[in-house]
């Protein structure tokens, strides 16, 4: 697995602009993750995170259309390319097969 | 979740564009690369809204700034690589833009060429007038800061107790000795002297005198440590030893030029000073000392040459100020530490009487230029507050003409609104025109940038003349003056242009089209007047100072000192055994001569820059008296020669030696005598000896300038003493006088060279610093009359064009000329009449105080002030009044056919 390419952060973005798809963009991630983690995230994060995956190949975007709440600019939406489709299940599949691994009893401990 | 209720007052309406706050929007909008900046406000945009709906708006804010903070980050800000396309989105502030701003500005120049030569003109004299007071500053300021040491050289003055405390920069002659003995920590001591003497070169053999050198100062009597301590460089000889031995003379390159034609000629040469039997030996040339520091050194000759012909060597009471003396304090000890050794100093070598005579204490060099309770060797001081006064009226002569373009842009301002009506209709923002004005403003200041420099380069000799200086405008030899000129410019610029930018780019565009704007819409209209305020405060001030000091001057010249001055030569006399011999014969020839009415033997004139003043005995009593009198040293004649009245007794009658004292009513009034009658025939001796009865008392006459009062007097013929001649010249022969005491001086000092001065020119000296202010102040207000009444003109001017209309129906109507002259100098007398209410307190304190100085001044009385007010009233309406007759001569149906 090639853990250099992959931040968890920007794991998580990618994630979530598959989860949104079509209508991903900074803002409703941003939300997005803010819900799932119950962490405070930045629009500035969700961008910087959405401006490397873009650049490694993972994601491509267009502008979208404008909406009033944004002052009449308008959106960049982000879509996952088919790398980036491959990178998640590779992810996806690493996790899992770890997760499998694990001995039943130590996992009950957790909670 | 972390989310709370959403906030009631906003309901669950759906969600709307909210303005973000603040200048953080800016800020991120300006930081942000232009390619991003769509999305990521749009982004911040619509997060703030959605949490105004669901935090509040308080909570959303603090939010919306941290996100915004989030973004700051290098991969927002970097700017994507552009390639401009042809025809692809122009940008309105690259060189296309600029360029029409540049073309803009030249044509509104040339069109309106009277406004903008007043600016210029205005701009121009206040920048070059704040320049040159920046060089004159500067110079004053830089005084003997060229010496490496100067932080740890101190000089050792004295203090004097002869009943009120004064001080002097000389110190008693055993002081550099003993100290250096006391003290071997201190790392130097050097003892300078001021000497003199005319200079003589004999041929090989010492016998036939090749060149003669008046005396022009410049001749000291220095230690060799002296150059170890300061930074005088030698071109030649080696400064350790080239005054060790006694009869060693250093010269400065120029001297030595002067005296043997080449300075590489001039070491080991001898040279002969003030005509005595001492020759020296040249063994080192010294760099020219530069117009800044306060040792003009010329000639330099070894101390001991000077220790061993004074009879002072051992005095610890006696002081000359021509008696220096500097040390160099080891780094571990502080000038206070040293003082409190000083003290010590002073009670282990003085007797308890002259302790109570004479105390030393030591101050930094950089006091040497600024303290004016002391003199220094290049009898130049100024104190720090002259300094500040200097600069406070560079700074306004800048302010006024500063004010000046305020006031003509802003009325201008009208004209223009057309123009900014149609750039904000064609997507100017105010930004962009307040640059376009502010660029007007720049290529304005920056031309007069260029005519200040070239003025000042213009006035610099006539400067220099007047304050006997040598300042030269170089940007090369000096870039302090060319941040000063960049320094200048930025504030001008701001200052002169911010608000009338800022007022026209105000305008709206709708208004400014329509040709709604005047100057009412305007505003301003009582800054404007504010700004006339000041403009006149200033110039008032200054007229109000000039006056003051003019009136002293004269005041100075005119007053009576109770002796003569007019038609009265002084001629110093040489005065050594030899010279002395040959006074009488001097004498009984001169007074031969026709054209001669008098002529005297003295030491001094009657009033005299230099003086002797030492305690004496009275009445024998055991203990000199408490005060200290003016000594002067004159034959029988003097009282004569120059019209002094003896008033009790007698005048003593000739002789060589002490026989009688004359003294004045002043020296009786500090013994405490009452009749002037009871001194005669009581004993006075002078130094524990020289002991005679008082023969006279004469009337009271200025013996000092008139900074000071009149001190006590005491005087004796004492042909040891005499070191001029007092000749009267008979009025209608001058000329012949003159001559006739020149060829009989010479016959009979062939070896001395003649020199002669009036004493009313010398009297006159006395007030150079005082007459060089008036001739400086003059100029100043009439810089600051100039400037302001350009501005009063330009606005006049304005005001004109603005009320034409007005002008000619008043006149249709019936209104006289000067009832129009009028309604256009009115309000400016009112404000003229207002500036005057706040400069006369102002300089009425700052006279006062100036006046103070002096023993003798003139009262501030109300003439003075009427003659501020009525010159600039004066001064305003010939400005106002011709650009008023000019409005109200204009035939009505011209002004009045436009409508």
């Amino acid at each position: 697995m090639r853990r250099s390419d992959l931040g968890e952060f920007e794991e998580v973005v990618l994630l979530a602009v598959a989860v949104l798809s079509p209508k991903a963009y900074s803002v409703v991630i941003a939300e997005e993750l803010e819900r799932e983690t119950n962490q405070t995230v930045s629009t500035g994060a969700v961008h910087a995170a959405l401006q490397r995956l873009e650049q490694k190949g993972y994601l491509t975007s267009y502008l979208g259309e404008a909406t009033a709440e944004r002052g009449g600019r308008r959106k960049r939406l982000f879509t996952v390319t088919a790398l980036g489709g491959r990178i998640m299940s590779e992810v996806h599949l690493v996790r899992n097969r770890m997760w499998e691994r694990i001995i039943p009893t130590i996992r009950l401990e957790w909670s | 979740m972390k989310s709370k209720p959403p906030n009631p007052s906003n309901g669950p309406s759906s969600v709307k564009h909210r303005p973000a706050p603040g200048w953080i929007t800016k800020l991120i909008e300006w930081l942000c690369a232009p390619h991003l900046r769509e999305e990521v406000l749009g982004d911040l945009h619509e997060r703030y809204a959605l949490r105004v709906e669901r935090l509040g708006e308080a909570q959303a804010r603090r939010r919306y700034w941290r996100d915004v903070l989030a973004y700051m980050r290098p991969s927002i800000i970097k700017r994507q690589p552009t390639v401009r396309r042809f025809g692809q989105y122009p940008n309105p502030t690259t060189t296309d833009m600029l360029r029409n701003y540049v073309k803009i500005a030249f044509r509104n120049l040339s069109r309106n060429k009277a406004y903008s030569f007043i600016n210029i003109a205005g701009l121009a004299v206040g920048i070059a007038a704040c320049l040159l007071v920046f060089l004159v500053v500067q110079f004053e300021l830089s005084f003997d800061n060229f010496h490496t040491k100067k932080d740890r050289i101190y000089q050792v003055v004295s203090e004097f107790h002869y009943g009120a405390v004064s001080y002097g920069e000389g110190v008693p002659l055993p002081v550099p000795t003993a100290l250096r003995l006391d003290y071997p920590q201190l790392e130097k001591v050097a003892a300078i002297v001021a000497g003199g003497g005319q200079i003589n070169i004999y041929d090989s053999k010492k016998q036939i005198i090749e060149k003669k050198f008046k005396d022009e100062g410049g001749v000291y009597y220095a230690e060799p440590q002296f150059f170890a301590m300061f930074d005088f460089g030698l071109l030649a000889g080696n400064p350790q030893t080239a005054l060790s031995e006694p009869n060693t003379a250093i010269l400065t390159q120029e001297t030595a030029e002067k005296f043997f034609g080449d300075w590489k000629e001039a070491i080991g040469k001898t040279i002969n000073v003030g005509n005595g039997k001492d020759f020296y030996r040249v063994t080192g040339i010294l760099k020219n000392i530069p117009a800044n520091s306060d040792f003009p050194l010329k000639v330099v000759l070894s101390y001991k040459n000077f220790l061993q012909g004074s009879s002072n060597r051992d005095d610890w009471e006696s002081v000359s100020h021509n008696w220096n003396c500097f040390i160099l304090l080891p780094q571990n000890v502080s000038p206070d530490q040293f003082n409190s050794w000083m003290l010590a100093f002073d009670k282990k070598h003085k007797t308890p009487y002259q302790l109570s005579r004479v105390r030393n204490f030591i101050r930094p060099l950089d006091e040497v230029h600024f303290d004016s309770r002391f003199s220094n060797f290049s009898d130049h001081t100024i104190s720090p507050e002259m300094i500040h006064v200097l600069e406070l009226i560079g700074v306004f002569l800048l302010l006024v003409a500063c004010v000046n373009f305020i006031n003509l842009a802003t009325a201008q301002a009208v004209n223009r609104s057309r123009e900014v009506g149609v750039r904000k209709a064609l997507g100017s923002n105010r930004g962009q025109l307040t640059s376009q004005f502010l660029g007007e403003t720049t290529v304005i200041t920056i031309a007069s940038l260029f005519i200040a420099v070239l003025l000042a380069q213009l006035t610099l000799p006539f400067l220099n003349q007047l304050l006997h200086f040598s300042l030269h405008l170089s940007f090369i030899d000096n870039p302090t003056l060319l941040l000063f000129l960049a320094v200048t410019a930025i504030v001008v610029i701001f200052l002169s242009g911010f608000y009338p930018a800022w007022v026209l780019s105000g305008f709206k565009a709708t208004l400014a089209l329509k040709s709604k704007i005047t100057a009412k819409t305007i505003g301003g209209i009582s800054l404007r007047r504010g700004l006339v305020v000041t403009q006149f405060v200033i110039a008032q001030v200054l007229i109000i100072v000039t006056v003051v000091i003019v009136r002293q001057m004269s005041f100075f010249q005119t007053k009576s000192l109770g002796f003569d001055k007019e038609t009265i030569v002084r001629v110093p006399i040489p005065n050594d055994s030899i010279s002395r011999t040959k006074f009488d014969l001097l004498k009984t020839q001169l007074v031969q001569q026709s054209g001669i009415e008098n002529v005297s033997f003295a030491f001094r004139a009657p009033a005299d820059k230099w003086t002797w003043n030492t305690p004496f005995r009275y009445n024998r009593n055991l203990k000199e008296t408490d005060f200290s009198a003016l000594l002067n040293w004159a034959d029988a004649d003097y009282f004569k020669t120059f019209n002094l009245p003896i008033i009790e007794g007698k005048a003593y009658s000739a002789s060589d030696t002490v026989q009688g004292y004359v003294v004045n009513e002043t020296l009786v009034k500090r013994l405490g005598v009452k009749n002037l009658r009871d001194v005669i025939g009581k004993e006075i001796s002078v130094w524990g000896g020289m002991k005679a009865p008082i023969v006279g008392v004469v009337k009271d006459f200025h013996a000092h300038s008139l900074h000071g009062a009149i001190p006590p007097v005491l005087m004796a013929s004492r042909k040891n003493n005499f070191g001029l001649i007092g000749v009267k010249l008979q009025p209608q022969n001058i000329k012949g006088g003159l001559a006739s005491v020149e060829k009989i001086w010479t016959r009979i000092f062939p070896n001395y060279i003649y020199e002669y001065e009036f004493l009313d020119k010398s009297i006159a000296r006395f007030y150079e610093q005082e007459e060089q202010l008036s001739i400086l102040y003059k100029l100043f207000s009439a810089i600051a009359i100039f400037i302001s009444c350009l501005g009063l003109y330009g606005l006049v001017s304005f005001m004109a064009v603005q009320r034409t209309r007005e002008v000619g129906i008043r006149k249709v109507l019936g209104a006289s000329v000067s009832q129009i002259v009028y309604l256009f100098s009115k309000e400016f007398t009112i404000l003229i009449g207002v500036a005057f209410v706040i400069a006369a307190p102002v300089s009425y304190y700052f006279m006062q105080k100036w006046l103070e100085k002096f023993e003798f001044r003139i009262p501030l009385s109300i003439g003075i002030f009427l003659i501020a007010i009525g010159l600039s009233v004066l001064i305003a309406w010939i400005t106002v009044s011709y650009k008023a007759v000019r409005a109200a001569l204009m035939n009505p149906v011209n002004s009045l056919r436009s409508e």
